[in-house]
Formats: structure tokens, C-alpha cells, sequence
């Protein structure tokens, strides 16, 4: 893949339930070996963003397109080449965690030594060596969240779109998931991730400010502060607004609870 | 279409249920249940039906139908003095039926003879019967006219009976394939219904879905697996017939494998089909009646179908099982090959291809995906 390729776009992207517009002409690109969060109240059309950036809901308008393939049409070319984690931690409870890497793995194709070679790798990355043997519905919510991106890791995808990875975790592993998250993207693989914790922003590379469907601002962290503080005239060191600030702010709407739970 | 994965699904699907233990011993355990429960009740032996029998003509001849009552297990024979009013019996006393034979019922009977068929004139046996369950009344009825027959050469009617397909078929021979066809049915469309809700609940389903894996794939993984577990099954319901009822099999046992998977294949269809009816687990039993209800009562594994009222009648032909059932019969008990019962044989292939083709659509909507 050549790098002018990006590594998600949304042209003009819209999805309507009914009435609601879940997605309101939404136009992004993200370009490889990004880090992109997707932040946002819930219920702002994050998820339904991202189902149709890997394929699972077809828009009403405009164009998805992964790793330059239209979606869902162009699925099939790059599907070895993205991992998704669900929002729901999508995870067969009945199985074992190692049963579960199997059969994601064996479903990409990947031999049973490769497997078990990467379980191995996965799960001391994760903390979850021990638990191979364990059944799914035994985990932990945390230790079941971390099955599930190792899940969306095994086969070692250049893209990642993970859904709310982070939800419910408590702040010390929240801490290690963006660790994580940094020493994937330091070796190369491009993140979209969604997140309501809205200091997690911080953290990303670059930012989507996402409201009832749409898009309000994008940029680096740091830019989004600089925006902020213009706008409410705060300026000067030690002036700069936290990222629920920038939230408030940028929307315009001093939605509080912006960063309450789903 | 690549078997790696379709076998990965199958071997998800087995170690799922192998972990779920309770899961593994029902289905293993159903099969045995159900033959055990139906063979026994079902056995078709009706005993201990309580008679009155009064006989006022007393001779040997009557006596000898006496003695035919007395040896038919079916009943348990009262010998009374004199009857004035048998209807009081039966309501009084609990009999089921008053068989009075009349003085002179013996001449009459070889007067008949005698005389040749141009007379009225023959014996003949009141009987009081208790019509308000049928299935006694009809063993009551078949019960005396056998011992009416029993009265030897010379008796009114003779009765050529030609028995088909070698042995005497019971009711349990015929049973023993329904059963198959029921167990096989009942787990293959539940346990398929049931899983894939919950994939969908769980939201595996998405991740299936955006991997390199096809529809295709996903039911025919289920397909392989449930169809391994309609043979043990089969396996089973064959081992406690065979080895408590003694079931006669004339046929191809190996036809019988054939035929019963080929119904295990659409079962899975049809558990497909309905998952797309069903967000929650919750809803999914909703369907276990609309599965089970049809089946058993409208199939033709209880009664024939033509004891179905005519009203109901067509929607016997809407049940899987009764193909299933009539493919099965003729193979096992018939020992015909599948074909040779084509209404059966066409009845399940239809259900097969309909059921799979209807189900791989049903996939691609509830992955909310069209291509």
C-alpha cells in the first residue's frame, strides 16, 4: 500500500434510522500510521461511524472507504488487513480464551502453530497468561476486554478500528490499553478508536470532536486547546483548557456529563 | 469458499458445546429419554381394561370365548351370574364394556351354518361399551371380534391377512424413526437458533462478519457440526431401540444415517432462518413451541395423518417431520431406499435447500450487511 493511501475516509457520510441521523454528512481522513480518536458523548454516532468504516452498516449516503477499498462493496480485498474490537466485548463466552484466538485465527486462515505462537505473544502482552484455559465468561470485565483486542491483534492487522476499547476500565488499566495502543502505532499500525472519556483525547495523535452525527473539530490535541482558548479568549500559559473544556467549548453547548456513562 | 474455515466454525461450535457440559448431556441423554418415555407409553399395549362378561347361553362355544377373553392380556374378565341393566355397570361399577351372550346364541350360530348366508338368523353378542375413551372402545371391539374369530374353522369370516415387509411391524418399529427424525430436529433448529442469538447478542457475530469468513462458510460450519451430532444421536435412539424395544430394522442402516443428517442439514436451516426473528435469547424460546408443537402433533408420529381433520390436514404437509417421518419409515421399516419413497425424499431435500438458501439470506441482513 502506497502511504497517499489513507488509512479510513468518510466522504460525506450520512446514516439515518428512521427519523434520527446517526451519522449527518460526516467527511474525515485519516492517514496511516495515525492515532485517531473518535471523541464524543454517547450516542454521538461514534459506533455507527465506525461500522461503516469496517463494512457492518451501510450508509444511507456518501462513501466509507478502509485502507482505500469502498465499503462494504471492497471488503474482501483488505479484510486480512484491519482488526475490529465491538463495543460489546465480543468474545465467545463458552469458549476458553485460547479457544477464542483459534478460531479468530483460524478464520483468517492462520495455521495452528502461528496460532499458538501468537497467543503466546498476546497474551503476556496483555497480562492474560494463565488464563488460556480459562473460559471467556470467567474473565474478569478487564481481563474479558483484553481478549478481546488481543481478538482484533492475532492477525496482526495494519489497521485498527477498536470501538470504545477502554470502557469500563478502571484508570490503571486504562493507562496500560493506551500504552498498548502507543507501541502498536510506534510499530507502524494505524488506530481509529472511539472513547466518551473525554481526557483520553489527549492521548491520540489527532482528535475528531464528534457531536449528534457530526464532526465539530479535528486536529492534534494541542491544536484543539489553541482553538479552544481563542474561542473563550483564554490566553496565556497555564490558561489552556483540559480536553472536557475544548469539548464544551468547541460545541458550543456546555453539554455537561459530556464524558457520562453510556 | 475455503474448508478451513467452515471446519473452524464446526469446531467452534463442538467446543462450545463440549464446555457446556449441561448442554452436551441433554442432547445426549434426549435421545434415550425420548425413546425410553415414547416406547413405554406408546407400546401399544393396553392392559387391564375391566369387562363384564355374562353368559347365558353357557356352552362349550361360548365358554371357548370366554377362555380367548380371559388369555388377551388387554383385559381383566368379570363373570357374572346375570346383568339387568349394563349401563348401570358401567357407571356403577367402572366397567368398561358388558359383553352379554344370549341364551341360544349357540344355536343360532350353527344355525346360520346350517342354513347357508340366506338368513338373518346368527348369533349374536351384546355389548355394552364405554365409548368415552376410543382407543379402549376400539381394543374392546378388536378385542372380542378376535375372540369371536377364535372359535375355529367354520367361524363366520375368514380373514386373509397378508403381512407386508416380512415381519410384523409394531408400533415402536415405526415409532423409533420419528423419534430420530424429532430428537435430531429438535436440538440441530434450537441449538442453532439459540447460538447464533447469542452471537448476535454478544456481538461475535460482528467480528465473524468482518473477517474473511462468508455466510456460506458460517452455516456450513454449523452443518457439519450438527449433522456429527444428529449421527450420535441417531446412534442412540438406534442402541435403546434396538436394545430395550428390540426394534425390527428391514432397511439400510446406512441410508437411515444418510436420510436422518440430510434432515439435520435443514434443521440447521431452519434455526438460521428463525434467528433472524430473535434479538435476545428470550426471544429465541418464544420459537421452541412453534418448533416442537408441529411436530409431534401434526406430523404423523403420533397418528397417522389420515386421522388429522381434514381442516388441519394440509398443515401436516407444512411440518419437516412428516417427510421426515414417511423417508425414514420406508427406509428403516420398509427397507426401501430413499428414493423409492420420493414424496419423503422430495419433501426433505426442499426443506433442505429452502431452509439453507432462506438462511444465508436471513445472515446477510442480520449482519445489517447488503452487498
Amino acid at each position: 500500500m502506497s502511504d497517499r493511501v489513507p488509512a479510513f475516509a468518510a466522504e460525506s457520510l450520512t446514516k439515518r434510522f428512521g427519523e434520527l441521523r446517526a451519522v449527518d454528512d460526516l467527511s474525515l481522513t485519516i492517514e496511516p500510521s495515525e492515532i485517531y480518536g473518535l471523541v464524543g458523548p454517547s450516542g454521538a454516532g461514534k459506533t455507527t461511524l465506525i461500522r461503516m468504516l469496517c463494512g457492518l452498516t451501510v450508509p444511507t449516503d456518501g462513501t466509507a472507504y478502509l485502507l482505500g477499498a469502498p465499503m462494504p462493496g471492497g471488503r474482501r480485498a483488505v479484510e486480512h488487513r484491519f482488526g475490529y474490537m465491538p463495543q460489546e466485548r465480543a468474545v465467545y463466552r463458552d469458549l476458553t480464551v485460547a479457544e477464542n484466538l483459534l478460531f479468530f485465527g483460524r478464520i483468517y486462515g492462520m495455521s495452528r502453530a502461528r496460532i499458538s505462537e501468537r497467543t503466546h505473544e498476546l497474551l503476556e502482552l496483555m497480562r492474560l497468561d494463565g488464563h488460556a484455559r480459562q473460559r471467556a465468561d470467567r474473565l474478569s470485565g478487564g481481563e474479558k476486554q483484553r481478549l478481546s483486542l488481543a481478538c482484533a491483534l492475532l492477525h496482526q492487522p495494519d489497521a485498527l478500528l477498536l470501538d470504545e476499547p477502554t470502557i469500563g476500565l478502571d484508570p490503571a488499566l486504562r493507562r496500560e490499553f493506551w500504552d498498548h495502543f502507543h507501541e502498536l502505532n510506534g510499530r507502524g499500525r494505524t488506530i481509529l478508536l472511539s472513547t466518551h472519556y473525554l481526557h483520553e483525547a489527549e492521548w491520540c495523535g489527532r482528535v475528531g470532536l464528534i457531536q449528534r452525527g457530526r464532526l465539530i473539530a479535528d486536529g492534534t490535541p494541542d491544536a484543539l486547546q489553541r482553538e479552544a482558548a481563542e474561542h473563550s479568549g483564554r490566553v496565556g500559559p497555564g490558561q489552556a483548557p483540559d480536553m472536557e473544556e475544548v469539548f464544551l467549548i468547541l460545541t458550543g453547548s456546555g453539554v455537561p456529563g459530556a464524558g457520562g456513562a453510556s | 469458499m475455503k474448508a478451513y474455515r467452515i471446519l473452524a466454525v464446526t469446531e467452534r461450535v463442538l467446543r462450545q458445546i463440549w464446555h457446556d457440559r449441561r448442554v452436551l448431556v441433554f442432547m445426549l441423554l434426549l435421545p434415550a429419554i425420548a425413546m425410553l418415555l415414547f416406547g413405554y407409553s406408546f407400546s401399544g399395549d393396553i392392559t387391564d381394561i375391566r369387562v363384564a362378561f355374562v353368559d347365558e347361553d353357557r356352552t362349550d362355544l361360548t365358554e371357548s370365548i370366554l377362555e380367548s377373553l380371559q388369555e388377551d392380556d388387554a383385559f381383566k374378565v368379570t363373570v357374572l351370574e346375570r346383568v339387568d341393566d349394563p349401563e348401570r355397570l358401567l357407571l356403577d361399577e367402572g366397567y368398561q364394556a358388558v359383553i352379554r351372550i344370549p341364551d341360544k346364541f349357540t344355536s343360532l350360530y350353527y344355525a346360520h351354518f346350517a342354513m347357508g348366508v340366506a338368513t338373518s338368523a346368527q348369533g349374536t353378542i351384546d355389548l355394552t361399551l364405554d365409548e368415552s375413551d376410543p382407543q379402549i372402545a376400539t381394543t374392546i371391539q378388536m378385542g372380542l371380534a378376535d375372540a369371536a374369530m377364535d372359535l375355529g374353522e367354520g367361524g363366520p369370516v375368514e380373514i386373509d391377512a397378508r403381512e407386508l415387509y416380512g415381519v410384523e411391524v409394531r408400533f415402536i418399529d415405526a415409532f423409533a424413526p420419528a423419534i430420530m427424525g424429532l430428537v435430531v430436529a429438535l436440538i440441530s433448529t434450537v441449538l442453532t437458533l439459540l447460538s447464533i442469538v447469542r452471537e448476535k447478542v454478544d456481538g461475535t457475530f460482528s467480528r465473524v462478519w468482518v473477517s474473511p469468513a462468508r455466510r456460506a462458510e458460517f452455516i456450513l460450519g454449523y452443518v457439519v457440526a450438527f449433522g456429527l451430532i444428529a449421527f450420535i444421536q441417531s446412534l442412540v435412539v438406534l442402541a435403546v431401540g434396538i436394545g430395550v424395544f428390540d426394534i425390527v430394522i428391514n432397511g439400510s442402516i446406512v441410508w437411515a444415517f444418510v436420510c436422518v443428517i440430510l434432515f439435520a442439514v435443514g434443521s440447521v436451516g431452519l434455526g438460521t432462518l428463525l434467528s433472524a426473528l430473535a434479538q435476545t435469547e428470550s426471544q429465541a424460546i418464544v420459537f421452541f413451541p412453534l418448533v416442537i408443537l408441529p411436530s409431534v402433533l401434526l406430523s404423523g408420529m403420533m397418528w397417522p395423518i389420515q386421522a388429522i381433520p381434514s381442516l388441519l390436514r394440509p398443515l401436516s404437509y407444512l411440518v419437516p417431520l412428516t417427510y421426515s417421518n414417511r423417508l425414514l419409515r420406508a427406509v428403516m421399516v420398509k427397507g426401501l431406499a430413499p428414493w423409492e419413497e420420493p414424496v419423503g425424499f422430495a419433501g426433505v431435500l426442499v426443506f433442505v435447500v429452502l431452509t439453507i438458501l432462506l438462511a444465508s439470506v436471513v445472515l446477510r441482513q442480520s449482519a445489517g450487511e447488503r452487498e
